[in-house]
């Protein structure tokens, strides 16, 4: 018995030795950057390669100062523990110097705790939780349009454009919830206005009819819906079939930028606005050109935000890295990410693909982090297949807007 | 056969008889803990000793479910849902009320434990694929009741659940955590082997294979169904509040859905139902799979798909049915030559 | 009375498969059910060991008690050991771990004791185990001890159910055909086995057989059932010329004489 439980001991262990490689940076002299996100749903695996091969691009033409970049790229399905697994395999097995993730609010969250504690630099190219930044954590840098952002370039355009009397209907998720939240926050410090209606549901409801019925009787001006794309979708769809006009706005969360909602909805979806950091029917030449090389290199008829986010996130690394003064050694990693780090809060009034300037700075503050503070209003103009869009407006913010005083 | 069979009825006689002193002071369960005391200083990687930490936490929840599917053939689906509530729990106590990890832990595992004595309940009329299904509605009830509840972070997660403190200080590291998990887990396997091997583990077979007669021998079958999943809720309750404590401490009901528990059922299927080693060792290999195939995450889902239908079609029984071949022949050869020497 | 049994009844559907039932057991008599096929035999031995209910009026009284509607495990508790017609024993198990489940009832360690693996629990698991390997030494499988049931030949099984039901250590054992199918020197050892037992624990004893040798040689009385209902009980000798009992089993159409030869042959 002895002699067997010595022996598969030891076999596991040899097995676990094996399988897991030593957790040596390949070679010295590169700069290694991990890239996690949501893959595989929709274009995820798209924008992922995306950001990859844009980081790889500088290798082609010799690199950033001669510093070649070796990018690690995993999937964290949305789900908080594969995120935590990719960012300790980044930091302890890979070795990188930054860290570039992830795309679900909730899988960002705990990740900013391990840079924090590790201080490896992250640079969060799509989550939108308004307390990402609010952590305090000194690693971390949002390119995203956070929500506190967001949720007010509704409310302001719609406020001044359409009216105040809002119904809320919206479903349990975090993108739903933060969305009414900031929303009704936003009404209610602003112009000391109350919810019309509330409604909440739940994830995989499909019949949102009842509510809508009662949102119709109290001729709302406004109809917000949070949730994500299928809820937008059937909300949008039956808020017709109840009968709540179409001079009601119609807003929702930001899944609404995704394609399938337009598709799923059909007519529906006409004059349904939505906040986003980009649009592919923006006119501004450099949104044309990056519209163009997605749609012939990765067959994306309709680049979203995520794509133009991961885009803007993987150029923004390219700068600080070229800005900052990199050893690449494995005694140096530490002063490194630090130099990474620092150099990112250099960036100051970056041009992108953004509709507003980005602006990173030293403190740990959402002021500093959320660089991104231009909001933009899409609108869509046709629904189905070959659905049709427009920007209706752009709104920047000020740092501090929307940060409890 | 006969003649091996013959000498068993004699080698089971000798068992009983005198079994050497190392053996009655357990002393393969001291070995074992003296090689898991030094195992992670055999790599400095920190990474090594997160997946160190993971397998040990999905060995804690696959010999939990061993004993209410394995050993009482009691198919369930909720196991990771037991997981989730003694996470929470755990948390709850911990961050909300101040509670330390030292309490809150058993408080959690003990909590977990009635809530599946609970759950059991379905069992004493449905079996197979009814007590499946109505598992799975408990299951996925608790993940959806989590992620509408906002004093549990509803669909954002519950973050800053405070780390065990030992002596002041803060247990963040993965080596250090390790020899929290690690004794746990050991202990895991080691009150499963008891069970196992006394009446209630004889009982729980029993029960499996044919639960009629096993009452008509005078075994309480609703007595035993509950304490099977009440004892496999124990194991979940307690793995998952070390899931809820190990860094960063956050917490969300995307971790625990019907994938998951999957992935835990090929641990135990390909272990061999029923057998502790061979679960154990299946969670570790199908951790460090998972971990490896993180690389190839287009394909990670088709890899998975077939070792299970390979584990399967190859080795029906798991890797426990190969160990105990293995023991089986080892055993019949030395009779033989015992027999031998005899004559 | 060990056993009193009055008005038991069971119906399937539409099928009276026990009617109004009166059966009282010594303690320590041999006892023989025999009546023909699908004559509720077995059914009255899922009665009273409490697989089936029994229509409301039924009683059951075993050694004073009144264990009517007890779920399976009580009346097993109770003292009442049972084999079944199709055997039922646990083919993943190892011999000896059929017989350990047998002893269940008497296991002397709590659920926390044994959880924690205390050193009581191996003290009591060496003890028992020693007992069952002496008991398993009398059924006569010692040498299969660790071999999984389910490799046992027929014969083998059968002499495994009787075991088992020894182990729990029964007041009154009941044993549905323990003897089909088993080559006549095999239903000779299975029958001085069960003799052997029965003297050696004080036992009471019920068999269902359709062997009439066996009931004929080692019952004191045979109680006679068809379609559900009592039709004669006495000793053997007296069934064996009760012209009821020959109609049942074998139609009226046959001759004094030939039934003789017939039940001689048998
Ligand atoms: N669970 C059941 N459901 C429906 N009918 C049943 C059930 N059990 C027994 N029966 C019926 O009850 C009647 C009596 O069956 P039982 O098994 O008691 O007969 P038996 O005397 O043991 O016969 P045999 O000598 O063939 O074993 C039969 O007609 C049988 O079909
Ligand atoms: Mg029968």
């Amino acid at each position: 018995m002895v002699a067997y439980v010595v022996r598969l001991c030891l076999a596991l262990a040899l097995g676990l030795a094996f399988s897991l490689r030593p957790g040596v940076a390949d070679a010295q002299g590169t700069i290694r950057v991990g890239i996690t996100l949501r893959m595989l749903v929709e274009n995820g695996f798209k924008y992922g390669q995306m950001a990859q091969d844009e980081l790889l691009a500088v290798n082609a033409a010799g690199g950033i100062k001669g510093q070649k970049i070796e990018v690690v790229l995993l999937d964290d399905e949305c789900k908080p523990d594969k995120g935590v697994a990719n960012t300790n395999r980044f930091i302890h097995q890979n070795k990188v110097h930054l860290i570039m993730g992830s795309t679900c609010s909730s899988v960002t969250l705990p990740m900013v705790d391990i840079v924090t504690k590790e201080e490896i630099p992250l640079i969060i190219p799509h989550s939108t939780n308004t307390t990402i930044t609010q952590k305090g954590s000194a690693w971390i840098f949002r390119t995203s349009v956070a929500e506190r952002f967001y949720a007010a370039v509704h409310a302001k355009y719609l406020a001044e454009n359409a009216g105040k009397k809002v119904a809320y209907l919206f479903t349990n998720d975090g993108a739903g919830i933060s969305f009414v939240r900031d929303y009704k926050s936003y009404m209610a410090d602003t112009y000391k206005v109350e919810p019309l209606y509330e409604g909440q549901m739940q994830e995989t409801d499909l019949d949102f009819r009842p509510h809508l019925l009662k949102i119709k009787s109290l001729n709302p001006d406004v109809l917000a819906i949070g949730g994500q794309i299928d809820a937008i979708a059937r909300i949008s769809q039956q808020s017709y079939e109840v009968g709540i006009p179409s001079k009601v706005r119609r807003v929702s969360a930001s899944a609404a930028s995704n394609a399938p909602v337009p598709e799923l909805a059909g007519d529906a979806v006409k004059g349904l606005i939505f906040a986003a950091a980009f649009s592919c029917t923006d006119e501004r030449p450099i949104a044309k050109e990056f519209v163009k090389m997605v749609q012939e290199k990765y067959k994306v008829r309709c680049p979203d935000h995520d794509f133009s986010q991961a885009y803007e996130t993987a150029q923004l690394v390219k700068l600080a890295l070229s800005r900052a003064k990199l050893t690449l050694t494995d005694a140096s990693l530490a002063d490194d990410r630090k130099a990474i780090r620092d150099a990112f809060a250099t960036i100051k009034d970056y041009q992108g693909l953004a509709s507003g300037p980005i602006n990173f700075c030293a403190d740990p503050t959402p002021q500093c982090r959320d660089g991104n503070r231009t909001g933009i209003l899409v609108e869509y103009t046709k629904g189905g297949k070959d659905y049709e869009m427009r920007v209706l407006a752009r709104v920047g913010f000020e740092a501090d807007f929307g940060l409890k005083k | 056969m006969e003649d091996a069979s013959i000498s068993a009825g004699d080698a089971v006689r000798r068992d009983l008889g005198a079994r050497p002193l190392w053996s009655r002071l357990h002393l393969p369960w001291v070995a074992g803990a003296l090689f898991l005391l030094l195992l992670p200083w055999a790599t400095r990687n920190a990474y090594h000793h997160y997946i160190l930490n993971l397998i040990l936490i999905n060995v804690i929840l696959a010999v939990g479910l061993n004993i209410v599917k394995g050993f009482a053939g009691q198919v369930t689906v909720g196991h990771y849902a037991m997981a989730a509530i003694g996470a929470y729990a755990s948390a709850v106590f911990a961050a909300k009320f101040g509670v330390p990890f030292w309490l809150a832990l058993p408080a959690a595992t003990l909590f977990t434990g009635l809530v599946g004595a609970i759950v059991g309940i379905p069992a004493f009329r449905l079996e197979g694929a009814y007590l499946a299904l109505a598992t799975l509605g408990l299951a996925e009830s608790v993940r959806i009741a989590i992620g509408v509840t906002d004093y549990l972070g509803a669909a954002v997660g519950f973050s800053d659940i405070p780390p065990p403190v030992f002596f002041g200080r803060p247990v963040v590291d993965h080596i250090a955590y390790y020899y929290i998990v690690m004794p746990l887990a050991l202990a895991g396997i080691y009150f499963s082997f008891c069970i196992l091997r006394s009446d209630i583990g004889r009982s729980f077979k029993a029960l499996r294979e044919d639960s009629l007669a096993a009452a008509a021998c005078g075994i309480n079958v609703r007595k035993y169904k509950l304490l099977a999943f009440l004892i496999s809720a124990l194991y979940a309750g307690c793995a998952g509040s070390l899931q809820a404590h190990m860094a960063p401490g956050f917490l969300h009901p995307n971790s625990y859905t019907i994938t998951e528990m999957v992935t835990l059922l090929l641990m135990v299927v390909m272990g061999g139902l029923g057998h502790i080693w061979g679960g154990v060792i299946g969670a570790a290999i199908v951790t460090v799979i998972y971990d490896l195939t993180r690389d190839y995450y287009q394909y990670q889902m088709a890899i998975f798909g077939m070792v299970i239908v390979l584990t399967v079609m190859f080795m029906p029984r798991g890797i426990g049915g190969l160990i105990d071949d293995y023991l089986a022949k080892r055993r019949f050869v030395a009779i033989r030559r015992a027999k031998a020497n005899a004559a | 009375m060990l056993l009193e049994v009055t008005g038991l009844s069971k119906r399937f559907g539409g099928l009276v498969a026990v009617s109004k039932l009166d059966l009282s057991i010594r303690e320590g008599e041999i006892r023989g059910i025999i009546g023909p096929n699908g004559s509720g035999k077995s059914t009255l031995f899922n009665l009273i060991s409490g697989v089936y209910q029994a229509e409301p009026g039924g009683r059951i009284v075993f050694a004073g008690e009144d264990i009517t509607g007890y779920p399976s495990h009580e009346i097993a508790r109770r003292g009442i050991a049972r084999t079944f017609q199709l055997l039922r024993i646990f083919t993943q198990m190892s011999v000896l771990e059929n017989l350990l489940i047998g002893y269940h009832p008497h296991v002397r360690y709590g659920s926390a004791a044994a959880t924690l693996g205390s050193a009581s629990v191996w003290t009591e698991e060496r003890r028992l185990k020693d007992e069952m390997m002496e008991l398993l030494g009398f059924i006569g499988l010692t040498d299969y001890a660790e071999i999984p049931a389910g490799e046992l030949s027929i014969g083998q099984r059968r002499l495994l159910a009787l075991g088992r039901a020894m182990a729990m250590r029964p007041k009154l054992l009941m044993l549905d055909e323990p003897a089909a199918g088993l080559s006549p020197v095999n239903v000779d050892k299975l029958l001085s086995t069960v003799l052997a037992l029965k003297q050696r624990y004080g036992l009471t004893v019920v068999i269902i057989e359709h062997i009439l040798k066996v009931v004929m040689e080692s019952c004191d009385t045979v109680t006679v059932l068809e379609h559900g209902e009592k039709i004669a009980e006495g000793a053997p000798a007296a069934i064996k010329d009760d012209h009821r009992v020959i109609e049942a089993y074998l139609g009226k159409e046959m001759g004094d004489a030939e039934v003789r030869a017939f039940l001689k042959a048998s």
